[in-house]
């Protein structure tokens, strides 16, 4: 995805993240389309009052199926949140090495993010 | 004829809201997807909050249910679901475009994505507000 397409009359968002990135940000954002889609509606827009109750929520989170739905959602999600976040970042115009800090930092941040929901949600489910 | 950029363009975030010398809808939707966001990573953690609230048991869940019917909880729960439409109906735009596919029908793709923002927010707010069943 290196080759971006670019011109006047072609407004395309490329900002500083190389095309393999881009690749995966799209990527993410596309199957967030359904996997939030599927969150949403089947977390608050069926339920009455948008909020379902505790023993309803546990109990969903019990299919297995659902379980699986949810942690790769929030994978996606964390996934897309940070890589994004990388690029409003590096808009600044950062150094190098700042730039690999940044990386660290945010590989590290995404990793904690993912490893504390999937713990919150073990232990809602247990 | 279109051109291959080599190097990806940036914006600094302290330009994104000079207007000096930009025009043009592109502008704005860049701004948009920009805002938006940041909002969706804030709230990404916030829903981690919510989901520890479900972790500590019945008692903390009601307890956040009360104050998530109050109607100033619901106009955000309007805002983010603002804010979600915007990113992801953008965010399909641009996946389309950048893949070649509408790039000379981009225009009214970006009016289609305001049209739907506007349409599916204020069908949001009815329901959450006047739909509470």
């Amino acid at each position: 995805m290196n080759a971006v397409m670019s011109s006047p009359s072609v407004e395309v968002e490329r900002t500083a993240s190389s095309g393999g990135t881009w690749f995966l940000q799209a990527l993410t954002g596309v199957l967030l389309v359904i996997l939030l889609g599927v969150h949403m509606v089947a977390n608050h827009f069926i339920v009455a009052g948008g909020l379902r109750t505790y023993a309803d929520v546990v109990a969903y989170l019990k299919n297995a199926f659902v379980f699986g739905w949810e942690i790769v959602f929030l994978a996606a999600v964390t996934w897309h949140a940070l890589l994004g976040a990388r690029t409003i970042v590096f808009d600044f115009g950062l150094g190098p090495q700042v730039e690999r800090r940044v990386n660290v930092a945010l590989t590290v941040i995404g990793v904690l993010t993912f490893a504390y929901g999937v713990w919150l949600s073990v232990r809602i489910v247990l | 004829m279109m051109s291959v950029q080599d190097r990806p363009a940036r914006r600094d975030p302290l330009q994104w809201f000079n207007l000096r010398g930009r025009r043009g809808a592109g502008l704005w939707a860049f701004v948009a997807m920009r805002l938006s966001g940041i909002g969706l990573v804030v709230y990404l953690y916030l829903h981690l909050v919510i989901l520890r609230q479900l972790a500590e048991g019945p008692a903390a869940w009601d307890q956040f249910v009360a104050l998530a019917k109050s109607p100033a909880f619901l106009l955000l729960d309007v805002l983010l679901i603002a804010g979600i439409l915007v990113h992801g109906l953008n965010g399909l735009r641009l996946t389309l475009i950048s893949f070649g596919v509408g790039v000379a029908q981009q225009k009214t793709l970006l009016a289609g994505v305001v049209a739907l923002t506007v349409v599916l927010t204020a069908l949001s707010f009815y329901a959450i507000f006047f739909l509470k069943g």
